[in-house]
């Protein structure tokens, strides 16, 4: 009796390590069909290689899964051999194992925890794909999709004291408009900062680093300024108190004030030493918007009134660069070199005010010199009348 | 002064010219307002070879500087912004005009004889006012005028056997390419002016020859009446009357080149993907909805190719009308009919494209 019981828990306890094992990858298994079928897109079949180049334990058709955790090993039996990988793409890394080992993924499938994420998650298994093809799971565009299958789940990432909200919060980001919005394959995505096969969240300290990666001026000024300092000793992350991590939206001029809680207002109020700072920067950047929406808003008028305005097309563009410049100089938390962009700015955006109020004056006296014209025609047009009329009547 | 009138009278026939048009008469009821379309063609004619010839200044008609000679004569050259505009908005007039001048010679019947051959002299200006538009549309290189013309160009590869050599020779290769531009621009410049001039001429002196043709149902109740009908001399009253219709022409010119001036556009980029919307000119939205419109077969042949013998055809019978029209009551409502139905279905086809509905 007391064998039986045993059996059973030993029978129960193994089902449901399957069952949880089967749970924990986001691949559903295939049959063998199905695999055939996937394979014939695999690049690796597109290399020349078969099903035994994985499957090294098959008996006649039956081919068994390689098991979980040896998975990242058995890609980077290949994957790590560079003068095999060379054959097939020379310009191939060869490091993504040694990577992964370094990533939270690696570290815990290193320990047993089979939850984590293996290559096959996110490169699929029989049907992998090129990174450049934006079909696959970890083309740019796709990436962040992969991420969430385990990253937005709440199920999975609880288990490991985990939010699942990341993936939700970057799909809100400037970042995700630029690459999913307007297909800026530049733009980051989850591995542009946590890294692909070395997926790792940043250190508070090293966040500041990571973006920078982009964000050089930025980080560059930052470094520079007063407020470095301070951050670091209060261990308070560069770039994310400010512009948050996943869910960084687009900056507002406005966030240089005292108003709401957002920005300058989110530490300070007016009675700070450098209020006068942050109000000079402020009234910059205003006056240079103002500038550029009164030269944008002329210029169009001066365009649909049929002007070639193509000097002040190109100043405004140079306003609205010196715009950006000086939005970036903000991070000096200084009033130089914010107030010379801006300054530049201006002086661009008054040519180009300057290019729209000469090309709308030159409307003007066409329409001036056309009503004068059509005087003249117009009186003309009445004598011809005047004689055509007498002619008639002597007929 | 009077010398050299003597001195001109004895060279030219100046006098016989003149005393031919002193006593000339035009005709005067009530569609004779139809009769000044053809000045307003001729006029329009004119300002098109004034403005060209300014234009060809500054034009340079290759790839690489076609856009920016345009850009430079619309935003450096003293008025070059008017005469550029008075060009493009005069050739559309003209075409406006030359049709309005051709259906009103269709139901009024000026085309009976003798008057075949200024008919038939008519329609072959008519073709070439429809290159001059075609071959000038492309000129400024900008993006529309491209894909349209690399669509416009493709219509005659599906003609069997000659439809590839007729592309090749239309585009000076198998795409639109510099050398289509070249290739157009000496067409326009050259070879269309050449004809032209040469046909309108002739128009023009078989107009004189024949006089203004009066409508027959105007030639019935005139008979009717037993009275002859009224005329006007063509000198001055005519030639005053057409001065008056040409000088609102030129007004109104005026006033479109200065409040609405021809856009310009961006330039052509022949590796971009074509843009959304292309279409060809205004008068040529007809013929593009109906390629659009008809089936990929007809009776088991290219659509295309069926629509492209029915216009030939339909163009052949019309530049034919005068031998197939019998001037008979009942042949003379059959034209009436058939020309409205036409009017009815160009209008119907260019709107359907206007609207949106085309595309």
């Amino acid at each position: 009796m007391k064998m039986r019981v045993r059996l059973l828990a030993v029978s129960g306890w193994l089902l449901g390590t399957a069952a949880a094992v089967l749970a924990q990858s986001p691949n559903p298994s295939v049959t063998a069909d199905q695999a055939r079928a996937l394979f014939q897109n695999d690049v690796h079949q597109a290399a020349g290689l078969t099903c035994t180049a994985c499957h090294d334990q098959a008996k006649g058709d039956q081919y068994a899964a390689p098991a979980r955790a040896g998975i990242p090993k058995l890609c980077g039996s290949c994957h790590t051999n560079a003068s095999y990988m060379k054959q097939f793409n020379p310009q191939l890394r060869v490091d993504q194992y040694p990577r992964y080992l370094t990533s939270t993924h690696g570290k815990q499938i290193t320990k047993g925890e089979l939850r984590v994420a293996v290559c096959s998650d996110c490169h699929g298994a029989h049907g992998i794909l090129s990174v450049k093809d934006p079909r696959a799971p970890v083309y740019p565009t796709n990436v962040a999709k992969t991420c969430a299958r385990c990253h937005a789940d709440p199920a999975r990432m609880t288990p490991f004291n985990k939010p699942a909200t990341p993936p939700e919060e970057w799909s809100q980001s400037v970042h995700a408009k630029a690459l999913l919005e307007r297909n800026d394959t530049s733009a980051p995505t989850c591995s542009t900062c946590h890294g692909s096969h070395g997926a790792a969240p940043p250190d508070v300290e090293n966040v500041a680093l990571v973006c920078a990666q982009c964000h050089v001026r930025e980080a560059e000024l930052f470094r520079k300024s007063p407020k470095k300092k301070l951050f670091d000793s209060l261990a308070m992350p560069e770039c994310v108190t400010c512009h948050s991590n996943h869910h960084i939206v687009e900056p507002q001029d406005s966030w240089l004030g005292f108003e709401g809680d957002i920005g300058c207002a989110k530490c300070h109020d007016d009675s700070i030493g450098g209020a006068d700072v942050i109000k000079g920067d402020r009234k910059a950047l205003d006056d240079l918007s103002a500038a550029i929406a009164a030269a944008s808003d002329r210029l169009g008028r001066a365009e649909r009134a049929g002007m070639i305005i193509d000097d002040g097309r190109a100043a405004l563009r140079e306003a609205s660069d010196q715009r950006v410049l000086a939005r970036v100089s903000m991070h000096a938390f200084a009033a130089q070199p914010l107030a010379d962009d801006a300054a530049k700015g201006l002086k661009s955006a008054q040519l180009a005010l300057a290019d729209a109020d000469a090309a709308l004056a030159e409307v003007q006296y066409r329409r001036k010199g056309l009503a004068v014209a059509t005087i003249f025609i117009a009186g003309f047009l009445v004598t011809l009348g005047l004689k055509i009329r007498r002619l008639n009547r002597g007929e | 002064m009077a010398s050299l009138g003597a001195w001109l009278a004895e060279r030219a026939p100046v006098g016989e010219i003149v005393e031919f048009l002193r006593h000339k008469r035009v005709p005067q009821h009530r569609y004779s307002l139809f009769y000044y379309a053809g000045g307003a063609a001729l006029f329009f004619f004119i300002v098109q070879v004034v403005t060209g010839a300014l234009l060809l200044m500054y034009y340079r008609p290759s790839a690489g500087e076609a856009f920016e000679s345009v850009q430079f004569i619309m935003a450096r050259v003293p008025f070059g912004w008017l005469i550029r505009s008075i060009h493009s908005w005069s050739a559309n007039l003209m075409v406006g005009v030359v049709f309005a001048h051709l259906f009103s010679v269709l139901f009024l019947k000026a085309y009976r004889r003798p008057r075949e051959l200024t008919w038939m002299s008519g329609m072959l200006l008519l073709g070439l006012v429809l290159a001059f538009g075609f071959t000038g549309y492309l000129l400024p290189w900008n993006q529309l005028a491209f894909f349209a013309t690399r669509v416009g160009t493709e219509i005659p590869s599906s003609i069997p056997w000659i439809g590839p050599s007729l592309v090749r020779l239309l585009r000076g290769g198998p795409d639109v390419t510099g050398g289509t531009l070249t290739r157009f621009f000496g067409v326009h410049v050259a070879i269309l002016p050449g004809i032209c001039t040469i046909l309108l001429a002739t128009h023009v002196l078989l107009v004189q020859r024949h006089g203004m043709s009066t409508p027959p149902s105007i030639e019935q109740e005139i008979e009717a009446s037993r009275r002859p009908g009224q005329s006007l001399p063509f000198l001055p009253h005519y030639v005053l009357h057409d001065l008056f219709g040409w000088t609102l022409a030129l007004a109104l010119l005026a006033a479109l080149s200065a409040f609405f001036p021809w856009e310009l556009g961006t330039k052509a980029d022949v590796f971009a993907p074509a843009p959304a919307g292309i279409r060809p000119e205004w008068y040529f939205l007809w013929m593009f909805q109906t390629l659009k419109l008809v089936p990929a077969k007809v009776f088991g042949l290219e659509g295309e190719f069926v629509a492209v013998v029915a216009f030939s055809l339909g163009g052949l019978a019309m530049f034919l009308l005068p031998v197939i029209d019998r001037n008979t009551r009942t042949s003379r409502r059959i034209v009436s009919w058939t020309a409205a139905a036409l009017l009815l279905y160009m209008a119907a086809m260019t709107w359907m494209v206007l609207r949106g509905g085309g595309q």
